[in-house]
């Protein structure tokens, strides 16, 4: 662990200050950005929140905010970017033999940097969650709503640590990892979600939906058929541990990877 | 090797601003900021004359409705019903369009009778805020048998089964005799609907609308439905409906449910029949557009449904409405005619 800690302490920086932190920003401060203009709008009286002509609530906007940014598209493309990029970016600029060279395990290597990435990413995206909750949810409504952002804050740090410890493996073992994984994210879970039968236990979002506290949104199509081939939403604790278990699976095979396998570093 | 001082700036930013958002938010759920809002939040005073046990609570701002572009539309479509309104107003002297100011009503959940059956629920207690002339309401009354009694130094006018208590200056309320007694003695105790917490925390989710209801679920069904068909409902504990009247409609219809679990269930068996509503709506450009505003929302034990009734919408109704009449109109017109009206058309 104390190699591990060490790995972290070198990797957070490079992590935070490197080029990809921009476009992390340009993510979650999206959110942000939206949010503010709803208060804004709100605030000159110019006409009330709506979706698909329907006044929509302060809860309600935060809560599908949650679904389609937040969940949807910022954790699994974070973990994409930065997951895949955690070994794969150290063969590509051929720095890996560096840090294989040390005293220390490679286990450690690949743990450190996880360690980094869970750090980095958690404490860019959930500072993004408070200051999108306190621009949307009026003063008064907090009482009811508090309760729901805290779940939401632990179900985006625990969909982060598992999109990015499965795309961790992902980048540790297979060449073309970003492709792969975005082919994951974007192909395999969409898909398999309203596939009926049991391919959708074998997705991060299946389980993750199913702690969120908002209602889901209801988006045509795309609604009728997870209504119809949905069955009964597998429970929180079933849910918890199905991730959990993906973190720790998933970190135990890449850790299993790097250490087995030969990586040749292109001239 | 440490880490670098710029780093060590982001992180510790970025854990304070998480720290002061949950300690905000922690603060505004137990302690002071939500305390603001019961300051702010406590209803019409009116509430003061409404039981605690009350399973039902309505309020309706009728001058805001009176005053509507709907209202003023639907009145040029149909100007019988105005003959109403004035056959009421030469009666007891109160005109509807300027003399109410609001509504309350509110009625308790009746008591199961002898054979553990629920009882059918009574006539509502209805309070409103406006300006009357007693003089004539008395009158009225007397006129129909009924009688003035003083009861806890309040007028009231008691027919067998209707009272009416001059409660303040520009107050009336409206109810079975012992209702309106009731809601007498609920203000001189203060024990009030104020103190009923779960009832006010529905009430101050949605007292923003023209008009909203709230009632317990149980209240609405089980005196009025078969057991069997009450055992099949969802586990409902609260139904509640608020809206805003303008030139057209918008509101939201919510439920609260007894678990998480009810409330998900029930999420989805709306959000399916939405998408097979907006499916089979497709082909209709005014009715897809009705459907497409309705919109499903809700966290926890909340279900919530939206809607919205466009001006538009609203339009093409009169339209329809009109030209049926003037269908109608045909037959009666040119005698002789043979014309088959199309309803809808």
């Amino acid at each position: 662990m104390r190699a591990a800690w060490r790995v972290f302490e070198l990797s957070i920086g490079q992590m935070l200050w490197s080029r990809r932190t921009i476009f992390m920003a340009l993510v979650v401060g999206s959110p942000v950005v939206l949010a503010l203009v709803a208060r804004i709008v709100q605030a000159a009286g110019v006409a009330p929140l709506r979706v698909n002509g329907a006044p929509l609530d302060a809860a309600g906007l935060f809560g599908m905010l949650i679904w389609i940014l937040y969940l949807r598209f910022i954790v699994p493309v974070l973990g994409v970017f930065y997951g895949t990029a955690l070994i794969a970016d150290e063969v590509d600029d051929k720095t890996i033999t560096y840090l294989f060279t040390r005293p220390i395990r490679r286990g450690a290597v690949l743990l450190g940097k996880f360690m980094a990435y869970v750090v980095c990413t958690t404490l860019v995206v959930l500072p993004s969650v408070i200051f999108t909750y306190f621009l949307i949810v009026p003063v008064r409504e907090i009482a009811q709503s508090f309760g729901s952002l805290v779940t939401d804050l632990g179900l985006l740090a625990l969909g982060l640590a598992a999109y990015g410890s499965v795309f961790a493996l992902i980048g540790a073992a297979l060449k073309r990892p970003l492709v792969i994984g975005l082919v994951f994210a974007f192909g395999w879970e969409q898909v398999a979600l309203v596939v009926p039968g049991y391919l959708r236990q074998f997705t991060l979002a299946y389980y993750l939906q199913a702690l969120v506290p908002h209602a889901a949104p209801s988006d045509g199509v795309v609604a009728l058929l997870q209504a119809i081939s949905t069955g009964p939403a597998p429970s929180a604790s079933s849910s918890l541990l199905w991730l959990l278990g993906a973190v720790v699976v998933s970190l135990g095979l890449a850790t299993r990877a790097v250490e087995r396998r030969e990586y040749v570093l292109e001239q | 090797m440490s880490m670098a001082k710029r780093t060590k700036l982001f992180l510790a930013g970025g854990a304070a601003t998480l720290v002061v958002g949950l300690g905000t938010g922690l603060v505004a759920s137990y302690m002071g900021l939500q305390g603001l809002t019961v300051l702010g939040g406590g209803g019409p005073s009116e509430f003061a004359y409404v039981p605690a046990d009350s399973s039902f609570l309505a309020y309706a701002d009728i001058r805001d409705v009176m005053d509507s572009e709907l209202r003023r539309r639907l009145t040029d479509l149909q100007p019988a019903a105005g003959e109403g309104a004035e056959r009421f107003r030469t009666d007891t002297g109160i005109d509807l369009e300027r003399d109410i100011d609001y509504l309350v009503a509110a009625a308790s959940a009746p008591e199961a009778d002898a054979s553990g059956d629920a009882a059918m629920p009574g006539p509502p207690l209805i309070l409103a805020r406006g300006r009357f002339d007693q003089v004539r309401l008395e009158g009225l009354i007397r006129d129909r048998g009924g009688v003035v009694e003083d009861y806890a130094g309040t007028r009231l006018l008691v027919q067998e089964r209707l009272a009416v208590g001059f409660l303040e200056p520009d107050l009336v309320a409206i109810g079975t005799p012992a209702g309106v007694r009731r809601a007498i003695d609920t203000k001189a105790s203060g024990l009030s609907v104020r103190g009923n917490d779960e009832l006010m925390g529905i009430v101050r989710d949605i007292d923003d609308g023209d008009a909203w209801a709230v009632a317990r679920f149980d209240s609405l069904t089980t005196a009025r439905l078969p057991a069997e068909v009450v055992a099949q409902l969802p586990a409902i504990r609260w139904f509640s409906a608020s809206g805003f009247i303008g030139a057209g409609v918008e509101g939201q219809l919510r439920v609260e449910t007894r678990d998480e679990a009810g409330a998900e269930d029930l999420r989805q068996v709306i959000q399916g029949v939405l998408a097979l509503a907006r499916m089979q709506a497709g082909q209709h450009a005014g009715l897809g557009d009705a459907v497409n505003a309705l919109q499903i929302g809700g966290q926890g034990t909340t279900v919530s449904l939206s809607f919205s009734v466009p001006p538009e919408l609203i339009d093409v109704v009169i339209g329809m409405r009109s030209n049926e009449q003037a269908l109608w109109l045909v037959p009666h017109v040119v005698p002789g005619l043979l014309v088959t009206p199309i309803p809808g058309l």
